[in-house]
């Protein structure tokens, strides 16, 4: 083995996954002094050897085959998780918008849902922080939510044909819409432990991978930092155990290449991300005294409306998450609320999605994708509830590594029910206003949610409201599993706030 | 495809405006042929029949069939399956076991005929096979270049993306 893969030893901390959990945490721990390293499953894809081309950067997503399970099973791989050095952030739209302080009182303001163990302005100076540390790319006056104390360090990103379509109609019914926050950039940024990361080029392919270092994914901002301070990225390192001694956890055994090997540290957290987070507890057995690992699953409502317009709009051409409206955030008869965004789209995606939303085939199926580059599309994203039937459990089934393949059982409640009728009518009104034609709707659950949910009760909950697990000292978990409710905004941004928040928590306790 | 095709896609992708990972996945895909390996042959001629009807292409152009072959022998898979189903291949094989014998001398009528009753029959093995066709056709330059589709060329960036406003390489891209 090369001197460079050589392992770290006497670690402070030792991460499990570099997605929007995994990431900050460790430049934030490694500024402080600690001496951290992180286990990622996946390689590194650094921003010149990215392809413009779906197939392709297949190998930006979580391809081991997981079982969907439920009425409404849900699709992973390429819709749901990432695997490589940055995680998710890798292929994410880069869609920024901050949760607003009802989302985390669902249970107070509707008797159902949770209510997160923490108060927005908790996250209020980490939102601060991250939009100017990422870049954030937005408008000078949001129009929902509190009003920001620090402006969006940037411009919003140039709105492309879908964006301007959505607007359009949308002022047609007095419905408000702005240009998203995005972690693009509209300006050249100079990031700590990276250099210069340069203008979004609007090439649009946010979801097979910025190949200019524009979007904030966490290779080219906190893992960039990490390492400059002296934190260690071993890639391509597949943890499969967790070992303990005296009800602590010593550190992680992995598979790196053809070997198995150990890292200990004095603490480690798990930031592998919804799926793999309880199934590595449930596969040791461990931090599961509540039964709550695996359970509440959610994934956000998110029902899509596509049509053709006549225009030229060539779908592939900016930024494919530019317009926003969070008019629907309350909704009389839902509980919570949803947002809509306009969507670009790649062709490979519009094609499946298309195939398998509809089942057209034959010459039907050409003549409708031939008109690829008049499509227009329009999507939300929504509260789900957790519930007791949506939960993740080990299958008999192994995968290539003879560990079980996870089953996940997803069904959507009423309220889920509701809102996707509500959204798809008014999405089909928007789309109806500006004449598209072959409107087609895809019911869809985005986002992988829950399953080691967050609380202040041990007996209902798995980590406390900093992340540290109820039954183990010294094991945290810091990723999506944590969401107690899964909020109606995309999760990146209030992600990486508890990642900060999960850093500074256990800072204190180690100061202390 | 013919010869005018060819050069116009090999034109643009050897052009500066595509970057060289990306001109290397399209090249590579442009003349991919594969070897059957896992099915076996009369699955195989069915297949190939049932994916010219699912997804009309010319298998001369473009070897769809073969890219699915080529997938289940590699044992890659995309990430997840309906927990009810088989694995892809046997979800695969038992949908082509359920086509009329001879689907794949019958008529194109004939064989349009016969596909409902094993979409209906077998709908997560006919999604699935559907859309991975799909992809297949849709991911190939030759359908991107008929399709006037241009995304790939994006090396000098997209300055004006609003609706009809277009670069001369995303006017002169594609059959006219
Ligand atoms: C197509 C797509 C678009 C999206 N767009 C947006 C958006 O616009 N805005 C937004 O806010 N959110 C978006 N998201 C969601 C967002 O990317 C996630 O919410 C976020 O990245 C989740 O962070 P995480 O830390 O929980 O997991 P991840 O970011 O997925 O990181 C988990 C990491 O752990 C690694 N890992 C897993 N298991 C192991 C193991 N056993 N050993 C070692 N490493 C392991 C994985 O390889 C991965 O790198 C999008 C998601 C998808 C799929
Ligand atoms: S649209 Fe901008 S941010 Fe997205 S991949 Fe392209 S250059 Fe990067």
């Amino acid at each position: 083995m090369a001197p460079t893969d050589a392992l770290p030893t006497d670690l402070d901390v030792l991460v499990i996954g570099t997605g929007a959990g995994g990431a900050p945490l460790l430049a934030r721990l490694a500024s402080a002094g600690l001496k951290v390293a992180a286990l990622e499953a996946g390689v590194r894809h650094p921003p010149e050897g990215i392809a413009t081309d779906e197939v392709a950067q297949a190998g930006l997503f979580w391809m081991d085959e997981r079982l969907a399970a439920g009425k409404d099973p849900v699709s992973f791989g390429r819709n749901n998780s990432g695997r490589g050095v940055g995680g998710s952030t890798l292929h994410y739209t880069a869609y920024t918008p901050r949760a607003q302080p009802d989302d985390l009182r669902l249970k107070t303001e509707f008797g159902q849902g949770e209510d997160w163990p923490l108060e927005f302005a908790e996250l209020e100076p980490y939102y601060d922080e991250l939009e100017y540390f990422l870049g954030v790319s937005g408008p000078a006056e949001y129009p929902w939510g509190p009003q920001r104390r620090r402006p969006y360090r940037h411009p919003p990103l140039p709105l492309n044909g879908a964006a301007r379509l959505m607007q359009r109609a949308c002022a047609e019914i007095g419905m408000r819409t702005s240009p998203a926050a995005n972690a693009a950039l509209s300006r050249p940024q100079e990031q700590p432990g990276y250099g210069t990361r340069h203008t979004c080029t609007n090439r649009g392919f946010c979801q097979a991978g910025c190949s200019v270092g524009a979007k904030a994914s966490m290779d080219v901002t906190f893992l960039a930092l990490a390492e400059s301070l002296g934190a260690q990225i071993v890639d391509g390192a597949q943890v499969t155990s967790l070992t303990m001694r005296g009800g602590h956890v010593t550190g992680a055994e992995f598979v790196r290449g053809d070997r198995l090997e150990h890292l200990s540290a004095r603490t480690v957290i798990l930031a592998a991300g919804a799926v793999e987070t309880p199934r590595l507890l449930l596969m040791n057995g461990l931090a599961n005294s509540s039964g709550q690992v695996g359970r509440n699953f959610m994934a956000h409502v998110g029902v899509q409306v596509w049509g053709q317009v006549d225009d030229d709009l060539r779908p592939y051409k900016g930024i494919p998450g530019g317009l926003i409206s969070e008019d629907t955030h309350r909704v009389p008869g839902l509980i919570g609320g949803y947002l809509l965004q306009s969507l670009g789209v790649m062709p490979v995606t519009y094609a499946t999605q298309y195939a398998r939303g509809t089942l057209t085939w034959g010459p039907e199926l050409i003549q409708h994708l031939s008109g690829y580059n008049h499509v227009a599309g329009i999507n939300v994203l929504g509260e789900c509830l957790p519930y007791e039937h949506n939960r993740l459990e080990l299958s008999d089934e192994l995968d290539g590594r003879g560990l079980p393949k996870p089953r996940v059982h997803f069904s959507f409640g009423e309220n889920e029910k509701r809102m996707t009728v509500h959204a798809e009518a008014l999405m089909r009104d928007l789309w109806g206003r500006i004449g598209a034609r072959d409107v087609w709707a895809l019911p869809r659950a985005a986002h992988t949610l829950g399953t080691a949910r967050m609380g202040t009760d041990p007996a209902t909950s798995v980590v406390n409201p900093d992340g540290r697990t109820h039954d183990i000292e010294n094991l945290w978990i810091c990723d999506n599993s944590t969401f107690p409710s899964s909020l109606s905004v995309n999760p990146a941004l209030t992600q990486m706030a508890l990642s900060l928040r999960t850093a500074d928590a256990l800072l204190g306790g180690l100061k202390g | 495809m013919t010869p005018e095709e060819r050069s116009a896609v090999l034109a643009l992708l050897h052009s500066a405006h595509v970057t060289e990972p990306t001109r290397r996945a399209l090249l590579e895909r442009l003349d991919a042929r594969y070897e059957r390996q896992f099915f076996d042959e009369a699955e195989f001629g069915q297949l190939r029949a049932l994916a010219v009807r699912l997804v009309p292409h010319d298998p001369a152009d473009m070897d769809l069939t073969g890219t699915v072959d080529h997938r289940l022998h590699a044992g890659a898979g995309d990430g997840w399956r309906y927990a009810d189903a088989p694995p892809d291949g046997d979800a695969y094989r038992a949908l082509l076991a359920a086509l009329p014998d001879g689907f794949e001398t019958l008529d194109a009528e004939a064989q349009d005929t016969a596909i409902p009753a094993v979409q209906a029959s077998h709908p997560h093995a006919f999604e699935d096979l559907l859309a991975e066709l799909t992809e297949a056709f849709m991911a190939h330059p030759l359908t991107q270049y008929r399709f006037g589709y241009v995304g790939f060329a994006d090396a000098p960036q997209w300055p004006h993306v609003g609706p009809n406003e277009l670069e001369p390489r995303e006017v002169a891209y594609g059959p006219h």
